[in-house]
């Protein structure tokens, strides 16, 4: 949503929510798709085996634990499946406990890590386009891969260890959290109790999945029962549910998902609760932030929390949600000789209190099942941080740009007091992110939105103009009138914060995928003007050499549209082709023979 | 002096959700025929009249239950997934195929003028996968079994998938489909001299009895269309009972966690078929 927060598509957002009187659709479980869904258009039925799959999934790992090999990728499934060694050796660590904190019974956690260089996509274009209409945040992740886990370990006299460890883990490139643990929940008990044939049949049932288009309503049938989620677009207006059960009768029959991939934001911040306006500036800016967590389940929570509360802005660092000692990053990120780098680590293991003693924001998080209320209001100073007992709170001598906003501490604290539901907390908690984030980005999205060259300048005949160019000061300017103030009460020095933030990686980020989409919007508005044009009248005044230059020149704009999905009106390349067809046909024979063969990409 | 827009008119994404109306061919307004009067789950001629006064009274709109799943189980090969395939997508494919685990299609009906869907789960014959089976069993409101009519073993092992699937539910909520398959390949002596057993064997297990071919089609919509209509029939009765008595006692419980249903669902398990 960040790409599209002008105000235009607000308007145009608030305008559909208005026909349905702003109301959440309810689908009733008799309103189902079709497994296979209507096909928008794609060619659903032309996948093969496999592809659908693919497309959730990139393959499903058992690791367990051998006595003299230690964790070990027991299964990969689908065999076909790929993964370099380095790959596996990840997935290894990162999906057992690395410290003795027990997690006896199930334990369900996430990790994130780095694709090997050089793995190619087999399926390149099939894939790319189908989150097109995806939040940012909810992309593909292109150079990384998530794995989300199943952990057991139970007591078991029959084995040598003494222990049953094992764990289930799903490995995608996508970032549907809720969904995807969800998922294992149905899965992985199963398949523990039943082997190899319940992998099989899941898979099966996947393969069997529509595509994840962002904004349907899918039924995805997984043992014995269906899911029904929908994936969010970045058209619709951020803080609602679409998607909401209306009975609850089938249960047994059907599962629904408010929502994939939103964690309780409200449950993970509570041991640091005091702080979390703290925390959003240092994950606005980047900074090099630490989660200690007692467990992997806390420390991948807690991390995907504070990536998620600048949304609808993307965390464009990177982040690991459980990161372990053996991580192929480990020296990279832990080294002493360069400053820390701007990424959010999720650690359990006691040894990095020392080794990144020297980070300069870390967050502890004691165990979440003492619901003890966070009682330190003071942040900590780091030099406090040694010992391996130390207290939950936020080690950090930051200074926050902000004033602290205090009402939003009384009201969760209010909460608190009066048992309010967790889900309740959580809805308060999103919605003071999201009106933040929003109140800070709404003047750089304003900004921006003026760099668009004048209608008028876009002329069938040049090329498509150039956009204006971000100049630091200009935009500081425009703060004094149409700054944060118009949509926040929080005083302090936001300049300060502009400024910090236009030199991080979560600006580079934005602003990049925001020009991207502008140069889109202005070829396509190019294309719609060419289209517009009378070309055969055009052509009468020109030579031989040059029409045939024209031909090839639309024909290269053709392929680029639909090569880039450029965002042209309906029926705009439709019309283009007519047009390269009738210049084509008014010459002559032998050129014609040769200007129809189909371009060569 | 218009701003080039940098925002797509992109179709609004709520528009999407609106689901296509019903196919003409699933719409169901008489409760069809039973195939043999020996073995029916009832021999009524039309559909219950309460059925029919709610759905006309649009009072389904409160039961709110317009789903059934269905499983499908039955021998190796006996043809289950060709059954549903011709069904669902009206095609014979003349190659086996065995099913992995589970396939699963969702079919849209309209029964007297209610939306209605059925979840058709057609789990697998194969030994490999009889472990897994009853994850997929949970919940069903109608169980077909299906044997292949030229195939005697199979009429035997009937008993025995039954007694699989029922395992996972509520025999009293539970209608039961007894199929013979590959018509086609018996001749009409040989079909008249076997039938008996077929039908006892539905008796015995309050099944409703149909002979079908999956490769000329011979009575599969038929069949299909009589699964739907008494899912249907016995949901919004179901439900229609429960209103009453809520009613009755003026107060709505509501039962709080999904797994709470599924504990209490869990402890009356059969045990018609032991």
């Amino acid at each position: 949503m960040a790409s599209q927060g002008s105000e235009e598509i607000a308007e145009q957002t608030e305008e559909a929510e208005a026909t349905h009187d702003g109301d959440c659709l309810s689908i009733s479980p008799a309103e189902e798709m079709p497994a296979d869904g209507p096909g928008d258009g794609e060619p659903e039925q032309l996948l093969l085996p496999w592809d659908r799959f693919s497309a959730w999934l990139h393959c499903i790992c058992v690791v367990g634990f051998d006595l003299e090999l230690g964790q070990a990728v027991e299964v990969i499934y689908p065999h076909h499946s790929k993964l370099t060694e380095k790959e596996k050796m990840s997935i290894c660590y990162l999906s057992f406990p690395d410290s003795n904190s027990g997690c006896l019974g199930d334990t369900q956690f996430c990790f994130r890590f780095r694709q090997a260089a050089g793995r190619k996509s087999s399926l390149g274009c099939f894939l790319d386009h189908f989150d097109r209409d995806a939040p940012v945040c909810l992309k593909r992740d292109q150079g990384h891969f998530y794995g989300y886990v199943y952990f057991r370990q139970v007591r078991d006299k029959t084995l040598k260890r003494g222990y049953f460890q094992k764990s289930l883990v799903l490995i995608s490139k996508l970032p549907y959290v809720t969904f995807f643990h969800s998922l294992l929940k149905l899965i992985a008990p199963e398949y523990f109790e039943k082997q190899e044939p319940c992998l099989e049949a899941a898979c099966n049932d996947i393969d069997r999945w529509p595509t994840p288009y962002p904004g349907k309503i899918l039924s995805l049938p997984i043992m014995g029962v269906v899911m029904k989620l929908r994936i969010p677009t970045c058209y619709d207006k951020p803080g609602t549910s679409q998607l909401v059960q209306s009975t609850s009768s089938d249960s047994l029959v059907s599962v629904v998902l408010p929502t994939i991939h939103e964690v309780d934001l409200f449950r993970c911040f509570y041991p640091v609760f005091f702080h979390i306006q703290m925390l959003w500036e240092l994950v606005l800016l980047g900074e090099a932030l630490v989660v200690m967590a007692p467990s992997p389940a806390e420390s991948s929570d807690t991390v995907l929390a504070l990536v998620s509360c600048i949304a609808p802005l993307r965390y464009c660092s990177d982040f690991r949600p459980y990161f372990t000692i053996h991580d192929s990053e480990f020296k990279e990120y832990t080294t002493r000789t360069q400053a820390p780098p701007s990424v959010i680590l999720g650690v359990t293991n006691p040894f990095f209190a020392k080794t990144l003693q020297h980070w300069p924001h870390i967050i502890r998080i004691g165990d979440m099942k003492q619901t003890e209320m966070a009682k330190q209001m003071k942040v900590k100073k780091l030099k406090n941080l040694k010992t391996l007992d130390s207290k939950p709170g936020v080690y950090t001598a930051y200074k926050p740009f902000l004033n602290k906003d205090d009402d939003i501490i009384k009201q969760l604290q209010k909460g608190v007091q009066q048992k309010r539901p967790s889900e309740a907390q959580n809805a308060i908690l999103r919605r003071y992110f999201l009106e933040l984030t929003q109140s800070f980005i709404i003047p750089l999205e304003r900004y921006v939105a003026s760099l668009m060259p004048l209608q008028k300048s876009i002329s069938a005949w040049k090329s498509p103009p150039h956009l204006k160019p971000f100049v630091q000061e200009e935009f500081m300017k425009t703060l004094e009138k149409a700054g944060p103030q118009l949509t926040s009460r929080l005083k302090g020095d936001w300049i300060g914060l502009y400024r910090q933030f236009l030199k991080s990686p979560n600006f580079d980020g934005w602003f990049r995928n925001r020009r991207k989409e502008m140069i889109q919007k202005l070829e396509a508005l190019h294309l719609e003007a060419l289209c517009e044009e009378d070309l055969q009248q055009r052509i009468q005044k020109h030579t031989e050499v040059e029409t045939v230059d024209l031909v090839l020149k639309l024909k290269d704009k053709l392929t680029q549209a639909e090569r880039e999905k450029l965002p042209v009106g309906a029926g705009t390349l439709a019309k283009l082709q007519t047009h390269i067809d009738s210049i084509i046909l008014s010459l002559p024979e032998d050129l014609q023979g040769i200007l129809h063969k189909p371009a060569t990409p | 002096m218009k701003k080039a827009s940098g925002i797509s008119s992109e179709p609004s994404a709520f528009i999407m959700s609106v689901l296509p109306p019903v196919r003409k061919d699933r719409i169901i307004s008489q409760l069809p025929k039973c195939f043999s009067k020996g073995a029916a789950l009832h021999t009524e001629d039309g559909f219950h009249a309460k059925v029919k006064t709610a759905c006309q009274e649009q009072r389904t709109g409160t039961v709110g239950f317009k789903i059934s799943k269905v499983i499908v189980v039955g021998d190796l090969a006996v043809g289950k997934t060709c059954l549903i395939n011709r069904f669902c997508k009206d095609v014979f494919d003349k190659n086996y195929k065995a099913t992995i685990g589970v396939d699963f299609e969702m079919e849209r009906f309209e029964v007297l003028g209610v939306p209605f869907s059925l979840q058709l789960w057609d789990t697998a014959g194969q030994e490999r996968f009889k472990c897994i089976a009853s994850t997929y069993y949970r919940g069903a409101q109608a169980i077909i079994i299906v044997f292949d009519l030229t195939d005697v073993a199979s009429l035997h092992h009937t008993r025995q998938w039954l007694e699989d699937a029922m395992k996972e539910n509520d025999p009293t909520n539970v209608l039961l489909f007894l199929v013979g398959t590959k018509k086609d390949l018996i001749s009409p002596a040989q079909y008249s001299a076997n039938v008996q057993d077929a039908i006892n064997v539905a008796q015995e297990m309050k099944a409703e009895y149909w002979a079908v071919s999956s490769l000329s089609g011979e009575n599969v919509k038929e069949f299909f269309f009589r699964v739907a209509s008494l899912t249907f029939e016995a949901n919004v009765l179901a439900e229609l009972e429960k209103s009453n008595s809520r009613r009755i006692g003026d107060v709505v419980k509501i039962s709080n966690t999904t797994s709470n249903l599924y504990a209490t669902s869990k402890k009356k398990q059969p045990n018609c078929c032991q």
